[in-house]
């Protein structure tokens, strides 16, 4: 199946296809940081495709992170100009969905008040509201826990929990930020399965922040390789095959061998290598 | 340790019998003292006369009067200290300007003791039971404030930032976020104030001569030299004292139990 084919899985009313496009151009991250200036991100440039699934692998301190919470607005200083579907983004939005490495459900609400929440700034009934739980907790796989408390859950399934709570509001983006980085190895393939198949019955682009290679080119239409100080995109993989994939599908396996002999050189020349981002996949 | 008790002492019923174990091994000791103790036996009373006090306390209504007005004195102070003292904390936690106001002189009185306040509250306002009221909820004020504050301080940035992604006004931020999760802390400043209400309402009532509390009770016991009356006064108090406590932590509990369960 590849984004076309997706297409047929969703609902007509969804104009998924038409939007979730988020595009970067020449961002600019800077802290100060012991009197002194940081440049964290630059001249950062990415054209995200509606209902794509892009995944950034870079190594720890390239401003991957940084990047999702310049997206999702929970930073809002930084130069450039980041827009999505058009209109720069400003503030967090409803739009843009955000899920943390660490689940950050609250501990004193019930799972199903937990995904419930993302829903309190929403206008709707009642009705349609449990309706709206209901089906994301499902479709995440939980029924039959709505009334578990954080604690009663496993680390894998409070992430589940925390994918259900982010995109209960149908964001266009929903940006995941290394969600998988705390479980253990197989909770963690169970739950590359799981989002893809969430992402493929649902419309939102999907931006996944990840260390792990293997993780990024299983479940990335394309992947951003990252390189720090300052970080920058330095080189973006298409993923030819289609989705849902076989984990032992040679192609992954080059370009797993490519990806890693990247990120493990010790000096990447900057900007070479790097793949015109208009450039249309096949298919 | 628990653990241990667990393993060795079985479930509740044994745990209870263990809590009895030394106030039994006291009273003995004590009845043993009053009737073998020689010289200082006049220091003790045997169990039999405190029963016997007991009985007469209960049979001319002395006891449920000075029970019941003690227990209104403390509830209502611990009512009257818990609320200024949750509306204060809050306030001191969530406005800075107040935060720099209040906190530097909330430090500063809270280091009076509750003693040091009591010519002065009897000056302004008698020595009735507003005067009372007043030192008891401010002995449930102080406690209040500081675990309010600490509470709604200590909320975890990353939960506000939860919050804030999914664009929570001020207000839901507040009731949804900072105050649950202030909450045990809430619950723990409840359970000193809780402690610290009843002992200022029979300390109040024995060195404010007026109203008929337990205090006033145990003051006549003791200028008759009736010590089993006093007797039955601390038991009275003790026991109430640890049955409030018992009720508090129980609340406390069931409002968060949706924390994992500590052993």
């Amino acid at each position: 199946m590849n984004i076309d084919s997706r297409a047929a899985v969703r609902t007509p009313e969804q104009p998924a296809l038409r939007s979730g496009a988020l595009q970067l151009k020449e961002v600019r991250k800077r802290f100060l940081f012991d009197q002194r200036e940081l440049t964290v991100l630059t001249g950062l440039n990415l054209d995200v495709r509606p209902g794509e699934f892009l995944s950034i692998v870079g190594p720890s301190g390239c401003g991957k992170s940084t990047l999702l919470r310049l997206i999702a607005s929970l930073d809002d200083d930084y130069e450039g100009h980041i827009a999505l579907d058009g209109r720069r983004v400003a503030g967090t939005s409803l739009e843009r969905g955000l899920v943390f490495q660490d689940h950050r459900l609250f501990p004193w609400m019930t799972l199903e008040q937990n995904v419930a929440f993302a829903l309190i700034r929403r206008d709707m009934s009642a009705a349609a509201r449990d309706r709206l739980v209901r089906e994301h907790i499902a479709l995440v796989g939980l029924s039959g826990f709505e009334q578990a408390y954080p604690h009663q859950l496993s680390g894998g399934m409070s992430q589940r929990a925390a994918i259900a709570r982010a995109l209960v509001n149908e964001p266009k983006v929903l940006l995941l930020d290394e969600p998988f980085g705390a479980l253990d190895a197989l909770t963690r393939v169970h739950l590359q399965t799981e989002l893809q198949r969430i992402w493929m019955s649902q419309g939102s682009t999907m931006i996944m922040i990840t260390h792990d290679v293997d993780e990024a080119l299983y479940l990335g239409d394309r992947v951003a390789v990252m390189q720090a100080h300052p970080g920058r995109i330095a080189h973006i993989v298409d993923v030819d095959l289609p989705h849902p994939r076989d984990r032992a599908a040679p192609l992954l396996h080059r370009l797993k061998d490519d990806i890693l002999a990247e990120l493990t050189a010790t000096d990447a020349p900057r900007g070479e290598a790097v793949v015109p981002l208009t450039r249309r996949r096949p298919g | 340790m628990s653990a241990a008790l667990r393993r060795y002492g079985g479930g509740l019923p044994a745990r209870i019998a263990l809590g009895l174990l030394v106030p039994l091994a006291l009273i003995l000791l004590w009845d043993h003292q009053a009737r073998h103790g020689g010289e200082h036996a006049f220091a003790f009373v045997s169990a039999a006369q405190v029963a016997g006090a007991l009985r007469e306390l209960w049979q001319s209504g002395d006891l449920l009067t000075a029970y019941g007005n003690s227990l209104r004195n403390a509830f209502g102070g611990l009512f009257w200290g818990s609320v200024t003292g949750l509306a204060v904390g809050s306030a001191m936690a969530l406005l800075r300007p107040v935060d720099w106001v209040l906190t530097p002189l909330y430090h500063g009185l809270r280091q009076v003791p509750l003693l040091g306040w009591l010519p002065l509250i009897g000056l302004w306002f008698g020595s009735g039971d507003l005067s009372k009221v007043i030192v008891v909820s401010l002995s449930a004020f102080y406690p209040a404030v500081l675990y309010t504050y600490e509470g709604l301080k200590g909320v975890e940035a990353r939960m506000l930032e939860v919050g804030r992604l999914y664009r929570l006004t001020p207000w839901q931020t507040f009731w949804r976020i900072r105050w649950p999760s202030a909450l045990p802390s809430i619950f723990t400043g409840l359970l000193q104030s809780v402690a610290f209400a009843w002992i200022a309402t029979i300390g109040v009532e024995l060195l404010f001569p007026t109203g008929f509390g337990l205090g006033t009770v145990m003051q006549h016991g003791q200028l008759q030299a009736r010590l089993d009356i006093v007797v039955v006064c601390i038991a009275v108090v003790g026991l109430t004292g640890f049955a409030i406590n018992l009720l508090v932590a129980r609340l406390s509990r069931h409002a968060l139990r949706w924390r994992p369960v500590r052993t």
